[in-house]
């Protein structure tokens, strides 16, 4: 079974990480976790 | 905004906005979101940032008092300026989102003042270019009150906000606390990740906290500074990036490392640059180096040029080795290319005796021929 990550934060460094792990690594399954609207807001 | 939701969930990724994690079960895997659902992990990211400082006094929950963090915030003051027709704000605090602030509210015609417990603002900068800041927003129609504590924030007349402060009583529409933001650590704390001593959560040069199969990244953790050999706590998006593009590149199976910082930062207010990389006198001592400085004023581009402007340059080497330890400046323009040229010198670990005869890219439209950076660090260099 494919690994799972969760990031828990959206911002500049949760979404970052989201794209880079998915880059590296297609089968990974991704769950990025942010309280407000916006992901990647400073990015 | 780089990316909306939908853009991460085209490429896979399982965004859920609006939701909280409330906890982090580590024995088993899981973290339990607000909705009550929960998810398990094999790998688990902390990116949870950082939360704005309340100062500790009554009132700052009242409706027009802000705290300026998140994007959500600044869109929370806008429609609160519309709505209410604000027409004076008072900011609380003088670093730089401060400063920002305060440029952003008198472009909309916004009466100004900047409320400060210290005698200047921005403390990371020398006296003499904190006297130019508080200068230029004057000419900007800010006013500027030093050495005020505030003491509560109460209800006013109509609509309208009292600040109660050491110095009297100021009447205002909106009220913008900028006193600083703090690692949010909760979730960290709880699920026994370890911090370090800036409060921030440690990690390694890999991103990955002490904790088997958890990282952090961004405002919510260390950072290695270069200059001072130890690990800090700065919070800034271009650091959160490169960390998150870091711990990415580790988990999606490709081993990176993330070389640290100078502590290199900008901003700008009303017509000025301001910026700064490495440390300063007192962290140097701290640090055990043995600060010498020298600030000069030169040239931003060749004098013979119409749009001639000056930019003060402050370095700050160790006697011992000669090595650059910090750098300030300030200017109408030509500050900030100056510190991203020593970053660079900081980042390197050049002697001040290697910066003074630097080859940089001198056209007289673009700088003097004896760049301000050679003449700040020759004359450094003098009396080391």
């Amino acid at each position: 079974m494919a690994k799972s990550v969760v990031i828990v934060g959206g911002g500049a460094g949760g979404a970052s990480v989201a794209a880079e792990a998915r880059r590296g690594d297609p089968e990974l399954a991704i769950a990025m976790i942010e309280q407000e609207r916006f992901v990647s807001a400073a990015a | 905004m780089a990316r909306t939701p939908e853009k991460f969930r085209e490429s896979g990724v399982d965004v859920r906005i609006r939701t909280r994690v409330d906890e982090i079960d580590v024995k088993s895997a899981r973290v339990r979101l607000n909705d009550g659902s929960e998810l398990a992990f094999d790998i688990l990211v902390l990116g949870t940032g950082t939360l704005a400082i309340r100062p500790e006094i009554p009132g700052t929950d009242l409706p027009g008092v802000f705290a300026l963090k998140k994007l959500e915030e600044a869109l929370a003051i806008k429609a609160y300026i519309a709505e209410k027709d604000c027409r004076n704000a008072v900011i609380v605090g003088a670093g730089f989102i401060a400063m920002e602030m305060c440029e952003a509210l008198r472009a909309r015609g916004i009466e100004t003042t900047v409320v400060h417990r210290g005698a200047l603002p921005v403390n990371r900068w020398d006296p003499e270019f904190g006297k130019l800041i508080v200068a230029e927003m004057g000419k900007n129609g800010v006013t500027f009150l030093a050495n005020v504590e505030t003491r509560a924030i109460e209800e006013g007349a109509g609509q309208r906000l009292r600040l109660v402060t050491s110095g009297g009583d100021l009447d205002a529409d909106l009220v913008i606390l900028a006193v600083g933001v703090r690692p949010d650590t909760a979730l960290a704390k709880a699920a026994g990740v370890p911090l370090g001593r800036s409060g921030a959560v440690a990690v390694d040069f890999s991103q990955r906290t002490a904790m088997e199969g958890i990282y952090a990244v961004g405002d919510c953790c260390e950072s290695y500074h270069r200059v001072s050999r130890s690990w800090v706590h700065v919070p800034l998006g271009d650091i959160a990036n490169k960390q998150g593009r870091v711990a990415g590149a580790n988990i999606g199976g490709k081993a990176m490392i993330f070389p640290g910082i100078v502590g290199a930062q900008s901003f700008k207010v009303f017509g000025l640059e301001v910026a700064a990389a490495g440390i300063g006198e007192r962290e140097a001592a701290a640090a055990g180096y043995h600060p010498v400085s020298v600030l000069i004023w030169g040239n931003a581009i060749a004098p013979s040029m119409p749009a001639a402007k000056k930019v003060g340059i402050k370095l700050v080497a160790d006697r011992a080795s000669g090595k650059l330890l910090g750098a300030q400046a300030l200017g109408e323009a030509g500050a900030v290319g100056r510190i991203n040229a020593l970053a660079c010198a900081l980042w390197a670990g050049l002697g001040v005796d290697e910066i003074g005869y630097l080859d940089f890219a001198y056209a007289p439209p673009f700088s003097p021929a004896w760049d301000p950076i050679h003449v700040a660090a020759q004359t450094l260099r003098r009396k080391l």
